[in-house]
């Protein structure tokens, strides 16, 4: 269980920690859902042309990056309502892409495209001794393993430089940055496309792991990727640990499944009653201890 | 002199007026059957979600097509009702208001009762719904497949393949069903006789059933799999829509296989997946269309089509099935097909009114 848990956290997580940027620089990018679902058809599309794995990944990254391009010129350059943006990017992905897949391929439905290789795992064998680490450690798809090093980044980018600190004044006082001659603008552009390429990133491990590109594939997951902000209180190792909670809880649900006499559909609610619960218990703290978060 | 020539004029407009009323009660007076002659038969489908991607829907149009080109006498309007239930009610009393239509064809287990409300408000609207059930509305005509039968043919393919019948087959004896979600027919119908067919191979064999939540999350899916599999599954019937591949995927992935359901599904991953049963919903469209256009479907009518009908087929001649299901398995569900064409299986809808 835990070994599916980490696969299913991994996509979560780069969106989270991509989203996270954008949020902290005073952007609210609820075009995640949209964001991840052309990442999904690029990197089919291009793993299929290329026949290689990193080309695929590479293509979502740029779809991801070409979305949160348009919007930023949309919402921040000609400063149109943001909300209303992110949900035209989510339905311009989820009308653009059956267009395309038809144009293209003559279908909106199942994309099966040829040469498009298996997503390889790494480390397959290996054994400590100990399952549970095991598990945790080794052979997973390759994807996973970029999430590690993506929290350490986040973390030393937000934290540790100039960058990082000039992002978050642009989402608390963006006076003070223009105050010492800096465009925030620049700075809010920046965490967007960072974002859009962790969602594009996000959602070509989910559609390299099928092999295949079906519609929606997505599922609802850059709209999650979107509360593990807010639950990890804005932090990239806060986002991991609510990205593994979600993950878990799907993983306890999937599993639970085959073992429990209660009906799979109750059980596979589990997610998101956990996501309300905790929901609230972070409102709730936020009440009793007042922070940046 | 001017008013012989008046004369002659109102003479001329008198014998002008006799002719056109005489030929208009000529023509009033020419039997019904002439006139609805030159006015084409009209059919309209109403297709309760896409039909690109949707083997049954694809079926659906191109049944009902073949019927029209066939007919030459009739034309077919396809409407896409899109994947909201509650808008289907709309949809479908959309098409009967307009008066356009002599027949509206549509294809999913929900939508009886749907029409059977909107027929009350139109009652002069025929409608032939496939793959759902309803007896009794005189304007109503339906056709059900025997998805007890189905389902069991599934189930004894899985059977012979979990009891050593495929190289990469385990020597738990565990079957495994992917639903997208639970509903009467799945239940009620599909589960039972899913594992009634596996059980006819061998008492002992049991039964893993899970449950995605909806009819696209892939991933969930294949997670759904993984799991299966680890509990000692080796074949699993997926009827998951979009959830199929992440099951295709996760099989490929680990040796294991996959059966479909409703249409032919080999393609979508040859050595992988396995057995295809089948219904004949496209038959079933054209024939019942065509009945409809010539004016000799029987309405009111809940019809139930299954294997000895030859609307319920398991998909035997596929290349892929012949290349990768060995001649002994292959010979035993021969055998099966036989029994059931011989005794068909009794069959209660679940919700029949």
């Amino acid at each position: 269980m835990i070994y599916y848990a980490i696969e299913v956290m991994a996509p979560l997580l780069l969106a989270g920690l991509g989203g996270l940027f954008a949020e902290l620089a005073g952007v609210l990018n609820i075009a995640l859902e949209g964001m991840m679902l052309a990442g999904a058809f690029a990197a089919i599309v291009t793993a299929s042309l290329t026949g290689s794995i990193l080309a695929g990944m590479l293509g979502g990254l740029l779809a991801g990056l070409l979305l949160a391009y348009l919007f930023y010129f949309v919402g921040i350059r000609m400063r149109a309502n943001i909300f209303i943006v992110g949900l035209a990017i989510n339905l311009l992905a989820a009308g653009t892409i059956p267009f395309l897949s038809s144009a293209m391929f003559g279908t909106k439905g199942v994309l099966r495209l040829p040469n498009v290789p298996r997503m390889p795992g790494l480390f397959v064998g290996v054994e400590t001794g100990f399952p549970l680490l095991d598990q945790i450690l080794f052979g997973h798809s390759f994807g996973v393993y970029l999430t590690v090093p993506a929290v350490l980044l986040a973390g030393f980018v937000l934290r540790r430089t100039a960058f990082g600190l000039r992002l978050r004044s642009t989402g608390k006082n963006p006076e003070t940055l223009r105050a010492v001659g800096l465009n925030p603008d620049r700075y809010r552009r920046a965490a967007l496309l960072i974002s859009g390429m962790g969602a594009g990133l996000a959602g070509s491990l989910l559609a390299l792991r099928l092999g295949v590109y079906l519609p929606n594939v997505s599922a609802g997951r850059g709209w999650i990727a979107l509360v593990t902000i807010y639950l990890g209180y804005k932090r990239p190792v806060g986002v991991l640990i609510a990205a593994l909670c979600f993950a878990l809880a799907e993983g306890v649900s999937v599993a639970a499944q085959g073992v429990l006499q209660i009906p799979g559909t109750l059980l596979l609610s589990l997610p998101y009653i956990l996501t309300v619960v905790a929901m609230i218990v972070y409102s709730a703290m936020r009440r009793v201890a007042p922070s940046d978060a | 002199m001017v008013r012989t020539r008046i004369r002659r004029t109102q003479i001329s407009l008198l014998y002008g007026a006799l002719i056109v009323l005489l030929s208009t009660l000529l023509l009033g007076c020419a039997p019904a059957e002439d006139a609805a002659i030159d006015r084409p038969y009209s059919v309209a489908v109403f297709v309760p979600g896409v039909v690109e991607g949707s083997p049954t829907y694809e079926m659906l149009v191109e049944g009902v097509r073949r019927a029209v080109d066939e007919s030459g006498n009739a034309t077919v309007r396809i409407v896409e009702g899109g994947f909201n239930q509650a808008e289907w009610a709309g949809g479908i009393t959309s098409l009967a208001a307009t008066g356009s239509y002599d027949l509206i064809v549509s294809s999913n287990p929900s939508l009886p009762e749907i029409v059977n409300e909107v027929s009350q408000s139109f009652p002069e609207q025929h409608f032939l719904v496939l793959d759902g059930y309803w007896e009794g509305n005189p304007r109503l005509r339906t056709v059900m497949f025997n998805q007890r039968e189905q389902a069991y043919l599934n189930g004894y393919f899985a059977g012979l393949v979990t009891t050593g019948g495929m190289p990469d087959s385990n020597d738990a004896l565990r079957i495994g069903l992917l639903a997208g979600q639970e509903y009467p027919m799945m239940n009620q119908v599909i589960r039972p006789a899913f594992l009634e067919g596996a059980q006819a191979v061998n008492t002992d064999i049991e039964l893993d059933f899970r449950v995605l939540g909806n009819w696209f999350d892939a991933g969930r899916a294949a997670d759904l799999a993984n799991s299966m599999l680890d509990r000692g599954v080796d074949v699993i019937l997926s009827i998951a829509g979009g959830g199929n591949q992440g099951v295709i995927a996760t099989a490929r992935d680990r040796n294991a296989y996959v059966l479909w359901f409703d249409s032919s599904g080999f393609h979508h991953g040859p050595g992988v997946v396995i057995g295809s049963s089948l219904v004949k919903l496209d038959q079933a469209a054209y024939e019942r269309t065509l009945e409809a256009i010539e004016g000799s479907l029987e309405f009111g009518v809940g019809e139930v089509l299954g294997v000895a009908d030859g609307y319920v087929r398991f998909d035997d001649q596929d290349p892929n099935y012949i290349e990768y299901v060995p001649e002994d398995v292959r010979a035993r569900h021969a055998d099966l097909m036989q029994r059931l064409m011989d005794e068909p299986m009794e069959f209660a809808i679940p919700g029949a009114n």
